[in-house]
């Protein structure tokens, strides 16, 4: 009975099981097996768009916190301050009040930052190379070469800006704001170095005329050396003629100093 | 990529009437003045929108009387005036050295480089080594080939101050230079010098 019972209920409750199975998965077979890789899909494109996102977040974070390779652009900021002044304020105590900030003067600031920018231009240019090789060579890190990448990249634009501001001023000016600019720099070098040049005239004026005193003084020495020698010579030739003795020479040698007594012996010598 | 829309804005003030820029923060002050000078030399300009030209062909006004003064100081050299030359060079270098900025510096380096070397020339004649010395390299710089004479100059200068072995060493690096260059046939002086040098230093 017991053995029956279990085993009616066994059987029925596989009956149940599977009786429940058919009732279930009857009406919606194909829904509930799309279900489950949508949901799968979702998770792994969720997931990935969710990772991916958070990487390029943190990396422009990251790039953001990276320092500049250059300091801030004065002249631009100059140029971009004059665009957006309000005149009106700006013009101080004046009795007529500026309407507008003159032209010239905003030309001028954008000539200004033109050639900072070739400077910096410049600079990039001549960095590069030197970098990439110790780039590869492991020398320097990779953020170092994002920052030069993000400089790069940054000139590209300023430049790009500047044209078509000064186009916007007056037509094609854009074609050769940066000749003028370059031109502009390389007279500033040209007169830096001629400057540097130049101030060492003082400096050499004053070692050349101190050593020209030196060598004057050194040669009127050398005269008055000379003449006291021939003095001495003379003497002692004078002596050895009076007395005709040896001993009495070196005596008066002696007594006519050193260059005198080399010049002496030697006479003697060429006497004997 | 911040940087490109953003920008600080600087304490700046315009006087009305002379329309010169001026700020409060002292660091920017030498920058200010560089402005207000570009700005003097744009309103000096009589080209059309007031823009300055490309550089290739600069005014010929500026040269003609560069030149007329380079000649004027060459023809007192010749008659032995050298005070006269001085001062007509020292004229056409100042004259060369104010051009507006944006015109070819390569006209600038031809210029000064002549009339620095004309000068040092000059002084050597007045035997003030020192300073013919120094307008020679200066001429030098300017324009390092096609310019034997200015290197045999700065030779002969230090030689005259006895500084030989200095001397010795910038014929060589002239030679190097002009050995190379276009006036490879004007060579010999400055050779004759180094072998002079050469000499010198032997016997010392």
């Amino acid at each position: 009975m017991d053995n029956n019972s279990t085993f009616n209920s066994s059987s029925n409750s596989t009956n149940g099981t599977s009786d429940g199975f058919q009732f279930n998965a009857a009406p919606k077979p194909f829904w509930t097996n799309l279900l489950l890789p949508i949901i799968y899909l979702t998770i792994l494109i969720g997931s990935l768009y969710t990772f991916s996102h958070v990487y390029r977040q943190r990396k422009i974070t990251k790039a953001a916190r990276l320092e500049n390779w250059f300091p801030p652009h004065r002249q631009r900021d100059i140029y971009l301050s004059l665009l957006h002044i309000d005149p009106q304020e700006a013009s101080e105590g004046g009795e007529k009040k500026l309407s507008k900030v003159p032209d010239s003067v905003l030309k001028a600031a954008l000539l200004r930052r033109a050639v900072e920018d070739i400077q910096r231009i410049v600079v990039l240019r001549s960095s590069k190379p030197a970098l990439q090789t110790l780039l590869q060579r492991g020398s320097v890190g990779d953020e170092l070469w994002q920052r030069f990448l993000r400089a790069e990249k940054e000139m590209e634009e300023e430049v790009k800006d500047v044209v078509n501001e000064a186009n916007a001023f007056s037509p094609n000016w854009g074609q050769t704001i940066f000749q003028s600019a370059n031109e502009i720099n390389q007279n500033r070098l040209i007169k830096e170095r001629i400057a540097e040049l130049q101030s060492q005239i003082e400096s050499e004026k004053a070692w050349w005329d101190k050593k020209r005193a030196g060598i004057s003084s050194d040669f009127m020495k050398e005269l008055e050396e000379e003449s006291t020698a021939s003095k001495a010579v003379e003497a002692a030739i004078a002596a050895s003629k009076k007395n005709g003795s040896s001993d009495d020479d070196t005596v008066i040698v002696e007594s006519g100093g050193q260059t005198s007594a080399q010049g002496a012996a030697k006479k003697n010598k060429a006497k004997k | 990529m911040d940087a490109i829309d953003t920008y600080t804005q600087l304490p700046l003030s315009i006087d009305p009437a002379t329309k010169a820029i001026s700020t409060s923060d002292p660091s920017l002050t030498p920058e200010i003045d560089e402005l207000n000078k570009m700005n003097r030399a744009f309103l000096a300009l009589d080209t059309p929108n007031q823009i300055p030209p490309p550089p290739a062909p600069v005014n010929p006004k500026r040269s003609v009387q560069i030149t007329k003064l380079k000649d004027s100081g060459n023809a007192s050299y010749k008659k032995g005036q050298y005070g006269d030359a001085l001062k007509m060079y020292d004229l056409a270098i100042r004259m060369a050295s104010d051009r507006p900025t944006w015109e070819a510096s390569g006209l600038v380096r031809e210029e000064l480089s002549t009339l620095y070397g004309n000068r040092a020339q000059t002084l050597m004649a007045q035997q003030a080594w020192a300073e013919a010395a120094v307008d020679a390299e200066t001429a030098v710089e300017m324009k390092k080939v096609g310019n034997v004479k200015a290197w045999w100059r700065r030779g002969q200068c230090l030689r005259e101050m006895g500084r030989l072995e200095e001397a010795a060493e910038w014929v060589k690096i002239g030679l190097e230079f002009e050995r190379a260059g276009p006036d490879k046939g004007s060579v010999g002086e400055l050779e004759t010098l180094a072998r002079e040098l050469g000499k010198a230093l032997d016997k010392s």
